[in-house]
């Protein structure tokens, strides 16, 4: 008996799924904020003590956290010091000069001077010159003093960022000798291993992140390390990335900024697991959340790697899964402007005070009380029967905005999914049509415990015409882990015109990336597991500081010229059109990924004991309410049909089948909704 | 589709929200289908729909520089081709600044959107072009002193009818430019933009019929309008005056220019008269009505409330006095190609008088100005070469907290250029790029600092490079609110080969040798109420963090001792 285990610690929930030769089965528990540990350890009882799987049978163990991100968003991470080069000891504070917020008279910092203010941040005299030479040698005076102000300072973590360290980090690493030596005790982050890649800016925020969160994450990875084997669990942790790859922690905890954001990536990973087993491999998925929505595209059964997360409102040049984050959710507060239009959003409820039809929550109409209304939830079955919803709250908080309207408090409710749906649907266009797709040659595949409501509607407005719901959407994110590779990529600077490249130097640059990739997958303990190499390249047109990710093989025939036809491919792909003009590499990358899916049995939902039942429902579009048939995901049979208006609920979601739509069962556990008359 | 537009206020929310997008994907499909660097980089590019009687419907824009700017070009082309004469698959555009232009690098597109046989919505697109002929490359000469040297001027035109082009035209603009095939490329972009929306309307209006889109229209505006006046009727009626200047106008350096801006608040309008503004000038900081109009849409935008809908119903409350022949309304042919220093000004005597009437929101000034650089010539290395930079100041204090340090305020918002990537590029060093000490004006909040960079050319332009640099602050600061210091001026000087410092005069064209170097510093925002009140903390925090120094800690706020210890 070998059980795999994975755990994703969300805001509210922490999500578990095992995986055995029994099935799986998956179950949700409080998350415990102060120490997001005892979670994991909780979840380890419960497994014991309800499924009878013990620790000692859990052989693999993924993991995903948000310990990185609220280390950030709750400032709690490490005193940090920063060195830099003479005459930039302001980088990280002065930053790209943007705004974001166009309209604001009172501006904020767009920059996270927070992380070290000037105080902590000392230069040392050198410099490096953008071909690598040393135009000035590091001055250990310099660095002595440097380490005297850290010291004096009393910083526990010191990210060292040069300027052109991606060029040559010779410098970076005599200051890094010298304050190993100096401060052993502090977590060290260099700007040439975090981030190597030009742009001193951008190379010193997700380099001073790294370093800011380094103890913090540490800390929180070897408690669960300690928990998990005192309890007899013989699985190394795995950590989840957020460019939706695992990594054991021995590593993680080395780079941890590529911690940050792990969640949707994971969920869209076991969206993909999913689908797959359905057949299906062009997705667009949506998680609807409390506050806000996160969408993503899935092309041929791949995602891409965008550059770059927001953390905390702060754009860091991590690799992520391309998310995109949209301000609409269950949340969002629908409300009356001064012209008398009804408004959804983008202001929420959240968590604090939640839905008006929460226990203690708030007062404000939100999308969730429209759905009570509607008759979409089951008052006494929401979250498993968890949280029980008060109807009579939500009607008297719809009626604030129905009352003035004119309307009645089903047509108002009726109005509020209207306008949040066709949100969420502009927002979905924008994700595909912005990126040169149609989202008609799409599925649908809605995540997290609200996508059933809004699945159909969405489609509907955006013209999709299959939509998947997965078996367990709402612990979607931990099936994810499980799903996930073993994965790493190591990135090099290559900045050099296509003209002046040379192919000798780049091969140079990939074996060095390739030991770099093949020394952390020897600490993985793969083992017998194939391993998949992928090599990719960044290109852009001279004098142009956007560039596009191509695959790159530098033993193919003119690897040159078929890097930058790719690129002029992509290019027209993306932008419409290719110029021809001179090309320039600026990126060399090498991603190792070892799969460790096993044939997963199907993840039957959830089995519980009510009866299905009947109730009264308001349908998108409709005007009146519909008597409609409740059945329970677990009673369905594989392979039925039926045909809308149907709901149907189980622990973790609720799905609507309005009239003129089938759901159809598929024994992998997953339901598949079309209209009436077939896909085209 | 049952009900009206009158009575169905989720239908028209939910066009309304699909507005707005259809303008976000037309901004997108231009910037990703321009050719251009000012483009994809500057973000210099804007998208609008309007109602077939020109009204704004919804606009996307990157940059406030760009709001309203359409407007008087769309009611160019509609004055010149009455809506009746127009067909499907006609496409107009212009650039001329004197016929409701803005600059001669923008060209707007513009394109009628039929449903049905008949008009229901207008698309249009503007686009700052990488070069559009005159006397320099980019078309964007400091010292230009005639509209003539600053490139080609395009009155309205009818560029294609029926869908197809007008060759003649397509001709005489190819010949008039450096760059032929970006300059009609980015047209095309524009282009692309425009029919972008046409389909998207069309899908809109097959959904809910034609007529009633452009019933829903016409509510959508007199909604905006009624949030609009009602945001504007709870600031206290009356009129608030404020005055600014400019350094001078690039070509007679001694001569300041000033702006004067009274506003009149009344029962919910809002009218800006900018009588007392110097005469036109000499050089190209001239700015037609479109960038006054921007400027106040901008401000009342940020006075009033983010969450009203943008479309002509927030414009029509807004009126303009421009006097003829003022630096805000010049007579041809004044040349007009550095409007973006006078736009800036412009906004910031806008946002000054509205203090007055809302002084809990308002912060102080902002250093008010965007300092751009060029660098040009050749080097052994990277052959030709043109490269520069954009630099910020600091943002103003307020009642509630101290200003941002170098960052973009009010109608522009550019990134300024990372020495690793100006260096792998050109022949030029960075040796420094840092806040400069004591430039936050003093007070109870101290306004954010201004920034020094400073450059170096290297031995690998043996024939130097040429350089010019466009400021603003360099003499007249930003004035500080409530008892608030004044942001500290703008400061730039060449160091010569020679030994010699020599100052810029706040813009300058010139030469600089290998070994030379300049030294940029950009004005800090103003503070706001009384230094001596400022929290001996922040004080003694500020001076760890390196942004006040010990004496001005001691003369400026008053502290006696200056503790040692860091923050």
């Amino acid at each position: 008996m070998s059980a795999r285990l994975g755990i994703d610690i969300g805001g509210t929930f922490t999500d578990v799924v095992c995986a055995s030769e029994r099935g799986q089965i998956s179950f949700k528990v409080p998350t415990t904020r102060d120490d997001p540990s005892r979670a994991v350890t909780q979840a380890l009882a419960i497994l014991e003590r309800d499924y009878g799987i013990p620790p000692a049978e859990i052989c693999r163990f993924a993991h995903g956290t948000t310990v990185a991100t609220n280390a950030v968003i709750e400032r709690k991470g490490a005193r940090l010091g920063i060195v830099t080069t003479e005459g930039f000891g302001d980088t990280l504070e002065i930053g790209r000069q943007m705004r974001r917020q166009l309209y604001d008279l009172q501006l904020e910092p767009e920059t996270p001077g927070w992380l070290a203010p000037g105080a902590r941040r000392f230069e040392v005299r050198e410099r490096i010159a953008a071909d690598g030479s040393i135009v000035t040698a590091l001055d250990p005076a310099s660095v002595a003093l440097a380490i005297q102000g850290l010291r004096a300072a009393r910083v526990e973590a010191v990210a060292v960022c040069l300027l052109f360290s991606f060029a040559n980090p010779a410098h970076e690493q005599a200051v890094a000798t010298a304050l190993r030596e100096a401060l052993p005790e502090v977590a060290l982050s260099l700007s040439s291993e975090v981030d190597p890649a030009f742009r001193e800016y951008e190379r010193t925020v997700v380099t001073a992140f790294d370093a800011y969160i380094k103890p913090l994450v540490d800390a929180y990875l070897a408690r669960i390390e300690g928990n998990v084997a005192s309890l007899g669990m013989p699985a190394p942790l795995q950590v989840m990335q957020s460019r939706g790859g695992l990594a054991s922690a021995t590593i993680a905890r080395e780079r941890p900024v590529r911690l940050f954001l792990s969640g949707p990536a994971a969920g869209v990973i076991g969206a993909r697991a999913e689908a797959e087993r359905a057949g299906l491999r062009d997705l667009i998925t949506i998680d609807i959340g409390g506050t806000s929505s996160d969408i993503a595209l899935v092309r041929g059964g791949e995602t891409p790697v965008r550059g770059e997360v927001e953390i905390a409102g702060y754009p860091a040049r991590v690799p992520m899964l391309d998310v995109v984050t949209l301000g609409a959710g269950g949340g969002s507060i629908a409300w009356l402007d001064s012209a008398g239009g009804l408004r959804v959003g983008p202001r929420s409820a959240g968590a604090e005070p939640g839905p008006a039809c929460y226990p203690d929550g708030g007062t404000e109409p939100t999308v969730t009380d429209a759905s009570l209304v509607l008759g979409y939830l089951d008052p006494e079955f929401f979250a498993n029967g968890t949280v029980l919803l008060d109807p009579g709250r939500a009607r008297a908080a719809i009626g604030r905005v129905a009352q003035p309207l004119g309307l009645s408090v089903e047509a108002a409710a009726a109005g509020v999914h209207r306008i949040a749906n066709s949100h969420m649907a502009d927002g979905m266009r924008l994700v595909s049509l912005n990126r040169g797709y149609d989202p008609r040659d799409f599925a649908l595949v809605p995540l997290g415990g609200a996508g059933g409501l809004h699945a159909v509607p969405l489609a509907r407005e955006l013209g999709v015409r299959r939509i998947l719901i997965p078996a367990s959407p709402g612990v979607l994110s931990a099936a994810g882990l499980l799903a996930a590779s073993i994965e790493h990529e190591v990135q090099g600077s290559y900045t050099r015109t296509l003209a002046e490249a040379s192919l000798e130097e780049i091969r140079r640059v990939i074996a060095d990336l390739d030991a770099k990739a093949e020394a952390l997958m020897a600490r993985e303990r793969v083992g017998e597991l194939p391993l998949n190499r992928h090599l990719s390249a960044d290109l852009g047109y001279v004098g142009q500081s956007h560039y596009l990710t191509v695959p790159f093989d530098p033993d193919g025939p003119d690897p040159l010229r078929v890097a930058y036809d790719a690129f002029e491919t992509e290019h027209h792909r993306v932008n419409g059109h290719a110029t021809g003009a001179p090309g320039k590499l600026v990126a060399l990358r090498v991603v190792l990924s070892a799969s460790q899916t096993e044939a997963a049995a199907p993840a039957g939902p959830q089995a519980d004991a009510q009866p299905g039942q009947r109730r009264k429902v308001v349908f998108d579009g409709e005007t009146a309410a519909c008597e409609t048939t409740i059945l329970r995901r677990a009673a369905l049979a594989p392979g039925a049909r039926l045909a809308g208006p149907v709901i149907i609920e189980q622990p973790d979601t609720t799905i609507l089948v309005p009239p003129g739509w089938l759901a159809q069962p598929y024994d992998a556990g997953n339901i598949v909704l079309e209209p009436e008359g077939g896909a085209a | 589709m049952s009900g009206t537009a009158e009575t169905d206020p989720i239908t028209l929310e939910v066009i309304r929200h699909r507005l707005d997008t259809i303008a976000e994907e037309m901004e997108a499909t231009l910037l990703r289908s321009s050719c251009s660097p000012i483009v994809k980089e500057g973000l210099d590019a804007s998208a609008s729909l309007f109602t077939v009687a020109g009204g704004t419907l919804a606009q996307a824009c990157a940059i406030p520089v760009h709001l309203g700017t359409l407007i008087p070009a769309v009611a160019a082309i509609l004055q010149e081709f009455p809506l009746e004469t127009m067909r499907e698959g006609d496409i107009y555009t212009m650039n001329d600044p004197y016929l409701g232009g803005t600059h001669l690098p923008d060209f707007a597109i513009v394109l009628p959107v039929f449903h049905g046989g008949e008009p229901i919505a207008i698309a249009a697109a503007m686009t700052h072009h990488q070069d559009v002929g005159g006397k320099t490359a980019g078309s964007v000469p400091t010292d230009s002193t005639e509209i003539y040297q600053e490139g080609l001027r395009v009155p309205p035109l009818r560029w294609v009818r029926d869908g197809i082009f007008d060759e003649a035209l397509t001709k005489l603009l190819r010949l008039n430019v450096r760059i032929p095939d970006i300059f009609i490329g980015d047209l095309h972009a524009q282009i692309a933009a425009c029919k972008i929306a046409s389909v998207r309307l069309g899908e809109l209006a097959e959904r809910h019929g034609g007529a009633f889109l452009v019933r829903a229209f016409q509510t959508l505006l007199d909604r905006s309008e009624t949030m609009t006046r009602a945001a504007l009727a709870a600031l206290p009626d009356g009129s608030y005056r404020f005055s600014d200047g400019l350094d001078n106008d690039g070509v007679e350096f001694d001569r300041r220019l000033r702006i004067c801006v009274e506003i009149t608040l009344s029962g919910g309008t809002i009218h800006f008269d900018l009588t007392g503004t110097s005469g036109e000038a000499r050089g190209p900081v001239n700015c037609v009505p479109s960038g006054s109009l921007a400027a106040a849409c901008y401000a009342v935008r940020a006075v009033t409330d983010a969450s009203i809908p943008n479309n002509a119903g927030c414009f029509r409350p807004i009126s303009l006095t421009l006097p003829e022949g003022s630096l805000v309304n010049p007579r041809p042919p004044a040349p007009v190609n550095a409007r973006t220093a006078t736009i800036k000004r412009v906004t910031g005597c806008m946002l000054g008088a509205l203090a007055q009437a809302a002084p809990d929101r308002m912060p102080a000034a902002n250093a008010g100005a965007l300092v751009v650089m060029a660098f040009g010539g050749r080097s052994i290395r990277h052959g030709t070469f043109v490269t520069g930079d954009l630099l910020a100041g600091g943002s103003g204090a307020s009642q509630d907290c101290d200003g941002v340090d170098a960052i973009e305020t009010d109608a522009t918002n550019c990134m300024n250029v990372p020495a690793e990537a100006m260096e792998l590029e050109a022949p030029i060093r960075v040796t420094r790029c840092a806040l400069r000490k004591d430039t936050g004006g003093a007070g109870l909040h101290r306004g954010g600092l201004g920034l020094v960079k400073e450059f170096e050319v290297l031995p690998d332009a043996p024939d130097g490079v040429s350089f010019s640099h466009r400021g603003e602050r360099h003499f007249l600061p930003p004035p500080g609110m409530a008892g608030g210091g004044d942001g500290g001026c703008a400061l730039s000087y060449i160091q010569r080969a020679d030994g010699r410092r020599e100052e810029i005069p706040s813009k300058m064209v010139t030469r600089l040798a290998p070994g030379e170097k300049v030294s940029v510093g950009t004005a800090g925002g103003a503070g706001w109420g009384e230094p001596r009140a400022r929290e001996r903390r922040a004080v003694i925090e500020d001076v760890a963090n390196g942004k006040t120094t010990v004496e001005a800690a001691r003369d400026v706020y008053g502290l006696t001792d200056t503790p040692a210890e860091a923050g």
